[in-house]
């Protein structure tokens, strides 16, 4: 064994952290955006005031570039890790079965559940943040109605099926890949990893109940 | 003298003399040493990477040596030292009951049935602690005490707990652990290691050890290598019988070939049996497996009183039921040696007492020891043996007595070797179970595992450096005419195989000679059927070079034409051991003639006129070989009769 | 009770023939009656290799050596399982009365870059050895080291140590991964060493090199999946995997360079 390390962020290892560390950031991403759009639950005012003093505090740019960088890296390490393991069996097996002891749903669809949440993303971004533009005067400022653009939005039922669909995609992606970070960062132990994967399959669900909740509430907002 | 030949040797061991708890230390002393700035101008091979190879090649490439392995295997990972379950002895004295360097030498001679020699013994008792302490440095998962100490064990009827254990894959362990400083070596340049390269000749030049002729096993083709000095340490013979507990690929080739180079066989006709292993199940059985003998201390061996009963053993009641070695030995009852309960089951079978389909088993009971203890203790204690035996039986031992019967497990003969582990030919070493070594005629439990290591690491570091240092080593061109023959003669002997296209597999041959060797030369020998043996093996060998039908070609993998080139060794080596068995004509541990035994019918040795190791010499095919003696003389421990009513 | 079922089977077997690592190979149907429940999985490919010789056909070649699930040489992928469909079951103890005449059996050889194809079922396993010999040890030349009860291990990882190190290397883990990774393997051994005193002191240092060198040889990356851990015959826990990402971390934050 040499004394030379090699630890290359791209090792087979390295990719798997980088890929774990940015999934639990972007979890995190999930969970103060769905803490932050729970004020659409409060009215149009509560929901413009937060989504104007988010979008007019000049820190949001370095934050939007730190997401975009965090869902970058991930969505190219994903890319790199599917080509890879794609080469490592270059002959397929004529039968080739799980054992149904190992695997899961969750696990063996993430590219697919991966690829879903991707395109839910920009059609997301492009619906909404670059949506129509309303404005309103909310104490004396001018803002953005965004809650307008949101409950408009949500009035076609297409918009909500695919929400709905997408958030159940993410739901899976991440309880399989809550837990997974977390295996992939060495911070497994016997002991709490049967709690780790229960909180990964909570958390899946959380983002599909969550998530799901605020497109039929605007559906309903709508005069419905 | 037995042997008609008067031709024959005395040979020296080359022991050293003085108290014999100096002798390794005074040895070491004298003998020369290689500067350390010199050792890479030395080249050896090591020729199979089980426990003796893989610990020898570690150890000389430490020292500076230049080392080639070779292996048949895939990984030298795989040699069959990984499958031996019980652990390893050595002299520690760990638990601090009474263990010592001089009494684990002197249960090794004894055990031996007084057929080893002292010195090297003593020197394996000795080096024994270091063994531990290297394999424990190495990172060898050894079983511990709640405290992190080391945890020991009584095994094979010991009366001291000496044995190291890592749970039932000691073997395993500590092969992974040499094998983990050889690869060591390997990275750091230091030893080349070849795989699947099966070694099918000896090459001499002016008389010393200088070379090796290897086929690849997956090109088919023959490769040449070149040393200053040549290790076999190529494992046992156990599968001359076909059906044993060795692993497939485990052959007496390597060994065999030198010994037709003139290298002497010694004592081939002591085999040991081992009881407890699972019964044959039909006719496709290819190999037997072992189950440590650690079942004998709660399991009760019977067979019915009524021969062929058929009944389920359950409806067979108390009194219908033979304890056979409680009642023949009250006194150790089912806890007798390894060979006296071999053969009383194979009486008892053979006597038409034997149970199961093929009336070749007798039953070890757990029904009282479950009464006794509880279900859940036996399981703690067995469970995984159990899970073995049901996977393999389909029978659950909880429930229905076990079946056991005996099978070959270990060969105590083999090439032999004088103090420095070096063959009468100079340069070539022989190590672990390759060699005629330390265990005499018979092999104690965990004992086999302390040798290979003991040897490997701790013997030939030494001793081969003496060998360098004391002669000139030219350098020897793969092209000498000697490396040319040697090519030539194994490339034709395998093309003489695949020519003969007859109609009877390689399988059917060593089956055949299997029978005859588990017939006459099993567990208990005799002059008529060794006779017998020895004519019906040479009518098989005749069969065998006109009859074989050996298919596919002599390039890429041939798996068959592998197997025939060593069923053609076993066919040869077969006829020395039944030769030797015929010449011993005393009994001694797992060489048991029926002619010569006491009135308890136990084996009884002729110490007048066989204390000695027989070493064949090779005279030629169809040539009666010479049998040479090592007179063994037993100047610390005193030769007693064994006995164990 | 013995030779429990004399009821034989006829058996469909559709097995990968390939003379060498440079032919191509394909799926080869064979029939072969006569199996005993009995006889355990590599028995019943030596009955079709003795039917073949006497056909005059070439045998089957495959790995195998002690056949007591220890030495980790026999290596088939039965039925789209390594080693077959019995829980932590070799290959060589895997018996036939898990099927039943009639049966359709696929047997192939483990499929990944790393483990070429040499003929047949037989693969070259070689790689593993290199991922050893780039640091699957502890550094002591053989000598006289302290006493061996100088070392105190708690029980607990002693245990743990030997679970990893119970690993026999054949392979399993990599042909049954999807993306053909070795890690179980490469942390099995590095588990080992890092939970005993003796290896910890160079663990971060030996989990870089064997990674490097099992990435070097063209393994997939695991995405924990747990199928290794699944169809391992030793019952390695991918924890182990665990283990091994936590060392190299710890090497990645610590590193010099």
């Amino acid at each position: 064994m040499s004394s030379k390390r090699k630890c290359s962020p791209l090792s087979s290892i390295g990719k798997k952290q980088i890929m774990g560390a940015t999934g639990l950031l972007l979890c995190g991403f999930l969970v103060t955006h769905f803490v932050g759009n729970c004020t659409l639950f409060l009215g149009p005012a509560a929901f413009n005031k937060y989504s104007h003093a988010l979008t007019s505090n000049p820190l949001i740019y370095l934050a939007e570039a730190a997401l975009l960088g965090l869902f970058l890296a991930h969505i190219l390490m994903a890319i790199k890790l599917v080509i890879e393991n794609k080469k490592a069996r270059p002959v397929e097996y004529h039968t080739y079965i799980k054992s149904g002891r190992g695997g899961t749903f969750a696990s063996k669809t993430m590219p697919y559940t991966g690829i879903i949440a991707l395109v839910f993303l920009v059609i997301h971004i492009l619906g909404l943040k670059f949506g129509t533009q309303y404005s309103t005067t909310i104490d004396g400022i001018e803002m953005r109605d965004i809650y307008k653009t949101t409950i408009e939005y949500f009035q076609d039922p297409l918009h909500i099926v695919f929400y709905i669909i997408s958030m159940i995609a993410l739901g899976i992606h991440t309880s399989h890949g809550f837990w997974s970070a977390f295996q992939s960062l060495g911070l497994s132990h016997p002991k709490y990893m049967p709690k780790i994967q229960l909180a990964s399959k909570l958390f899946g669900l959380f983002v599909v109940i969550g998530f799901s909740s605020l497109p039929i509430f605007c559906y309903l907002q709508g005069g419905h | 003298m037995t042997s008609e030949n008067s031709k024959f040797k005395k040979l020296d061991g080359n022991v050293p003399t003085g108290p014999i708890a100096d002798r390794w230390k005074s040895h070491k002393f004298h003998m020369k040493l290689v500067n350390p700035a010199n050792k890479r101008k030395y080249s050896v091979i090591v020729v199979g990477t089980g426990l003796a190879g893989a610990s020898a090649a570690a150890s000389m490439a430490e020292l500076g040596y230049n080392v080639t392995t070779f292996c048949i295997q895939d990984s030298p990972r795989r040699a069959h030292s990984i499958a031996a379950q019980g652990g390893i002895n050595s002299s520690k004295n760990y638990p601090n009951d009474g263990d010592s360097v001089y009494r684990l030498f002197y249960d090794t001679v004894k055990g031996g049935d007084y057929r080893a020699r002292e010195s090297n013994v003593y020197r394996l008792a000795e080096v024994s602690s270091g063994i531990i302490d290297q394999c424990v440095a190495q990172g060898v998962p050894f079983a511990r005490e709640y405290g992190g100490t080391l945890s020991n064990r009584s095994f094979g009827g010991a009366q001291v707990s000496r044995t190291f254990y890592a749970r039932g894959q000691t073997g395993q362990q500590l092969l992974l652990g040499a094998y983990s400083a050889m690869m060591k070596e390997v990275h750091k340049g230091t030893i080349k290691s070849y795989t699947r390269r099966e070694m099918t000749d000896l090459v001499m030049v002016d008389g010393k050890a200088r070379g090796i002729v290897v086929r690849n096993v997956v090109t088919g083709e023959f490769e040449k290598y070149t040393a200053d000095a040549i290790i076999l340490a190529t494992g046992g013979y156990g599968n001359v019988y076909y059906l044993s507990t060795n692993a497939k690929a485990s052959n007496a080739s390597a060994a065999f070939r030198a010994y037709k180079k003139g290298a002497y066989f010694a004592n081939p006709c002591y085999t040991q049996i081992h009881p407890t292993c699972i019964p044959v199940s039909g006719d496709h059985q290819s190999k037997l497996t072992l189950m440590s003998e650690s079942l004998r201390n709660d399991g009760r061996v019977w067979v019915p009183k009524v021969k062929g009963d058929k009944r389920s053993p359950d409806l067979i009641p108390e009194n219908e039921r033979d304890y056979f070695l409680e009642r023949i030995y009250p006194s150790f009852g089912n806890l007798v040696p390894r060979d006296v309960a071999s053969r009383n089951a194979k009486l008892q079978c053979d006597a038409g007492f034997g149970v199961s389909a093929t009336g070749k088993a007798v039953y070890l009971d757990f029904a009282d020891a479950i009464k006794r203890k509880g279900e859940d203790k036996i399981r703690a204690e067995y469970g995984n043996l159990f899970e073995m035996y049901e996977r393999i039986t389909d029978h659950n031992p909880y429930k229905m007595p076990m079946m056991i019967y005996p099978a070959i497990h270990y060969t105590m003969g083999g090439l032999w070797v004088d103090y420095n582990l070096m063959s009468n030919i100079p340069g070539l070493f022989v190590l672990g179970e390759a060699n005629f070594s330390d265990h005499g005629a018979n092999r104690l439990g965990a004992s086999a595992l302390m040798q290979g290591l003991a040897d490997g690491y701790f013997v030939i570091p030494y001793t081969i450096g003496n060998y360098f240092a004391s002669g000139k080593f030219e350098k020897i061109d793969l092209t000498h005419p000697e490396f040319e023959k040697a090519l030539q003669e194994s490339s034709s002997k395998y093309k003489k195989l695949l020519a003969i296209n007859g109609n009877k597999t390689v399988n059917e041959f060593h089956k055949a000679l299997g029978h005859i060797m588990w017939e006459y030369v099993g567990m208990g020998r005799n002059e008529a059927g060794l006779q017998k043996a020895i004519s019906e093996i040479q009518a098989l060998r005749e069969d065998f070079w006109k009859n074989v039908k050996v298919s596919g070609s002599s390039v890429d993998v041939n798996t068959e034409l592998e197997k025939a080139g060593r069923v053609a060794d076993f066919l040869d080596l077969g006829e020395l051991m039944a030769l030797d068995a015929l010449e011993r004509k005393e009994s001694c541990g797992g060489h048991f003639r029926e002619e010569s035994q006491t009135p308890e019918n136990e084996a009884m040795r002729d110490d007048e006129n066989f204390c000695h190791v027989a070493a064949w010499e090779y005279q030629g095919d169809g040539a009666k070989p010479i049998r040479n003696i090592e007179e063994l003389k037993f100047e610390t421990v005193k030769l007693t009769q064994r006995s164990y009513k | 009770m013995g030779g429990n079922s004399t009821d034989t089977m006829s058996l469909n077997l559709k097995v990968w023939r390939q003379k060498n690592n440079k032919d191509k190979g394909q799926m080869v149907d064979y029939k072969l009656d006569g199996v005993s429940p009995d006889m355990s999985f590599l028995e019943m490919m030596d009955t079709l290799n003795t039917k073949l010789i006497k056909e005059q056909g070439d045998t089957i070649a495959f790995d195998h050596d002690c056949r007591e699930g220890i030495c980790g040489m026999c290596s088939m992928m039965i039925n789209g399982q390594a080693h077959g469909p019995e829980a932590e079951t070799t290959t060589c103890q895997l018996h036939m009365r898990k099927f039943k005449t009639g049966d359709t059996i696929v047997v192939e050889p483990w499929r990944a870059k790393a483990f070429p194809v040499l003929k047949d079922l037989m693969v070259d396993r070689g790689a593993f050895d290199q991922i050893i010999a780039a640091g699957g040890y502890v550094n002591v030349n053989t000598g006289n080291p302290q006493d061996a009860n100088a070392i105190l291990i708690g029980q607990e990882n002693a245990e743990l140590a030997m679970d990893a190190a119970a690993c026999i290397g054949c392979g399993a883990c990599v042909a049954s991964c999807k993306n053909a990774s070795a890690m179980l393997f490469v942390s099995a051994k590095i588990s080992q060493l890092a939970l005993l005193p003796q290896g910890a002191v160079e663990s971060e240092a030996r989990t870089q090199a064997m990674v490097a060198k099992m990435d070097e040889l063209g393994f997939g990356n695991c995405t924990n999946e747990a199928e290794c851990e699944a169809q391992c015959p030793k019952g390695i826990k991918i924890e182990n995997i665990a283990r091994m990402n936590r060392e190299w971390f710890k090497g990645a934050l610590g590193s010099r360079n």
